[in-house]
């Protein structure tokens, strides 16, 4: 696991408390290091769960975060688990190296028209094959009166309508990703932003990411992804993406680099807000702390890092 | 007779087989040559010759890959029941058991192997395997469990060791296979992401699947192997067999059984389950599913009429049903799985492309091909010299009646 992990601290006074949490997490590690060293590294996964958030508690409580004396707030401990899993220790060939931000995203359902302009301004950013037969985001028309997934359709005619509303689905960079940990080989990780990466120079292609991932949001280059030659977009890779697994990275190119993503940047009416949760004055840690938001199939223990607002 | 690892390897007998067994062999060739016709269009196409996509990421090759490991298990429960359990009648089997898991083992791992578009990339399976990923174990359970039976195939030709090693070697390859099994439904049980797999039954109901189609295949196969070698069996190792099928069998649709009672029970049922489940019943996959239930029952009724079970062709019949309907199941399992997408849309019906189908029954007859040469060219029967070694003389004086006994108490 990543050193980088910091909880969120909106007051000064946790300091202190937090050099004792580190210490004893240091330990638990240790701990956790040596079950690996018995058991091929299976256990340290469960016992990370069962162990690690008791020992945090004292300093998230003083974050004066949660209502619950003791208490850890939901938010911070998301905020502190989304970091590196399977990190092979530099970043992925086409990324810069991580900052200290934890990255997120919040999504207003109640602006979101259905009019696709952040799929189309993600094909073009992300060298997206025009002969793959997928985007990374999928926008789903949704029945008035329900969240019910199976009732919705993504085949809907270009527009939008508005009888309807709609919900925008892509990775969501889960703290606890299905996909890296179902990835035989480590070809897929967190780096320590919580930006869930493909090596597609490692990637065997077996496609077990797609069937462990529940969100729809990891897609296999059938065929040789086709891009029009004055389109391509010379910082992420093409040839490469052949044959294997690819996905939504949050437009790592762009937002290690200071940028925004694209389908953020292209939303007409502002329904996407991305940013880093360590930053108490971001705009999605502002909307978090504010606002009632939700989570795509929260119930499966994911943790995504996209929240949606409506 | 050539003399090569501790075998009488009789190439000569190749030289006197009938022209029917070489007719045979050229039309496994021919399938053989067709499915490395189908892999370099795979190679040179990629996914424009085959119909699996984002909404079927595994597809027919995975639905082999389930049955070979599960027809693999058959051979071992008979080898292994051989020497735990004292059921002699099966020893006559246990050679042939042990080459059929070999060999579909071997089957299962080249459908992996010809799905990969870059094979080479697998040496990462050893240099930085995953531990939380289920796909690793069945991996190389399955390729230690292959390599496990060619040396058990070894140990029982040679009669090196003699039994106490040919004992030894039943108690790791027993778990072993149990394992291989587990983890092979551990692939589709460990995924919270596929509602229709994501139970705990998983694995039992694969183990007893699997049990039940490798022993229905072990019967034909022993039938085929009487009526075209010199190798005899006695009656009574059939009617065994069949009894031990008919076992498996009906807990193996009972299993099924609950678990579609979970799903539709008023005070279970969710609407994730219930709509994906009815795409089973009433929807694409209807003629997948229902064969099931159909060959299923009708198989455990014929060998369950007493004044019929003893006849061959009623034996035949029943295990060509359930190793027929045990395929349908695989075929359904690996729809269950991807029917609905994980955003809960509909996907349409798979079938596998005519390059699918080519490169599965290309894998299939380089199974049939290995096989047939085996029986031929290898000592497949169970020698004098091994009946010295055991207490097989006592036992072959028991009445068929004790032995059927023994049989049933399995």
């Amino acid at each position: 696991m990543s050193s980088d992990k910091e909880p969120l601290h909106d007051e000064p006074q946790a300091l202190d408390e937090d050099a004792g949490a580190v210490s004893r997490r240091r330990f638990l590690k240790g701990v956790g290091a040596a079950a690996g060293i018995l058991a091929a590294g299976v256990i340290p996964a469960f016992a990370s769960e069962l162990v690690a958030s008791p020992a945090t508690k004292g300093a998230e409580a003083a974050a004066g975060e949660s209502l619950v004396p003791g208490a850890q707030s939901s938010l911070a401990r998301i905020t502190e688990e989304d970091g590196s899993i399977n990190y092979p220790g530099k970043p992925v060939s086409y990324a810069d190296p991580a900052g200290d931000q934890k990255w997120a995203m919040v999504i207003d359902v109640k602006a979101c028209v259905g009019c696709r302009k952040c799929v189309y301004a993600c094909v073009k950013e992300n060298n997206i094959g025009r002969n793959s037969g997928f985007t990374y985001i999928n926008v789903m028309e949704m029945e008035p009166g329900t969240m019910e997934l199976e009732s919705g359709t993504l085949e809907y005619p270009e527009g939008g309508s508005s009888e309807k509303w709609y919900l925008p689905i892509q990775c969501m960079q889960c703290a606890k990703p299905s996909c890296v940990y179902g990835c035989p080989v480590k070809a897929t990780w967190k780096e320590p932003d919580g930006i869930v990466v493909v090596d597609y120079n490692k990637c065997i292609g077996c496609r077990n990411c797609m069937v462990t991932c529940p969100y729809f949001a990891r897609h296999f280059n059938w065929v040789e992804p086709y891009v029009p030659k004055a389109e391509i977009n010379p910082k992420v890779p093409l040839e490469e993406k052949a044959s294997v697994v690819e996905k939504c990275t949050f437009c790592v190119q762009r937002t290690r680099n200071g940028g925004t993503t694209a389908c953020t940047e292209a939303c007409p009416v502002g329904a996407r807000k991305f940013g880093d949760l360590n930053d108490p004055n971001s705009e999605v840690s502002v909307l978090l702390k504010t606002r009632r938001v939700f989570r795509l199939k929260e119930e499966l223990g994911n943790e995504p890092m996209i929240w949606y607002v409506g | 007779m050539k003399r090569f690892i501790g075998i009488e390897w009789d190439f000569g007998a190749l030289k006197e087989a009938s022209p029917r067994y070489w007719l045979w062999m050229s039309l496994l060739g021919v399938f053989l040559v067709l499915g490395g016709v189908a892999w370099t269009q795979l190679f040179l196409h990629g996914g424009n010759v085959i119909n699996m996509r984002d909404n079927y990421p595994w597809g027919l090759w995975f639905v082999d890959y389930m049955y070979y490991i599960g027809l693999a298990a058959g051979g071992l429960v008979v080898y292994a029941s051989v020497h735990l359990f004292g059921a002699k009648q099966f020893t006559a089997l246990s050679r042939i058991a042990v080459l059929q898991a070999g060999v579909l083992t071997m089957l299962a791992l080249l459908g992996i192997i010809t799905d990969m578009e870059r094979p080479w990339r697998m040496v990462w399976f050893m240099l930085t395997p995953n531990p939380t990923a289920p796909f690793l174990y069945t991996g190389s359970a399955a390729g230690g469990y292959m390599v496990l039976c060619f040396i058990d195939l070894w140990v029982l030709i040679t009669g090196k060791g003699g039994e106490k090693l040919a004992m030894t070697m039943t108690l790791i390859a027993l778990p072993f296979a149990i394992y291989m099994h587990t983890t092979t439904a551990f692939v589709l049980s460990m995924n919270k992401s596929r509602e229709l797999w994501h139970s705990a039954v998983m694995v039992p109901i694969f183990l007893t699947s699997a049990t039940a189609s490798g022993v229905a295949l072990l019967l034909i196969f022993a039938y085929i192997v009487q009526a075209t070698t010199h190798i005899k069996f006695e009656p009574s190792m059939f009617r065994s067999l069949s009894t031990l099928l008919a076992t498996v069998m009906i807990i193996d649709l009972f299993l099924l059984v609950v678990e579609i009672l979970s799903i539709f029970w008023p005070t279970s049922s969710m609407p994730g389950h219930t709509v994906r489940m009815a795409e089973f019943f009433t929807g694409h996959y209807a003629w997948a599913f229902l064969p099931v239930f159909v060959l299923g029952f009708s198989a455990f009724f014929l060998l369950s009429r007493r004044p019929t079970r003893h006849l061959p062709a009623v034996q035949l019949t029943a295990a060509g049903m359930y190793v027929v309907a045990v395929f349908f199941k695989r075929y359904s399992l690996m729809a269950m799985g991807f029917s609905r997408n994980t955003l809960g849309q509909l996907t349409g019906l798979y079938f596998p492309s005519a390059v699918e189908v080519f490169l599965a029954l290309g894998i299939l007859s380089f199974g049939l091909i290995l096989i047939t040469l085996a029986l031929k060219v290898l000592p497949m029967e169970t020698s004098e010299h091994a009946h010295d070694e055991g207490d097989e003389a006592g036992h072959a004086a028991t009445t068929p009646d004790a032995v059927v006994a023994e049989g049933s108490a399995l």
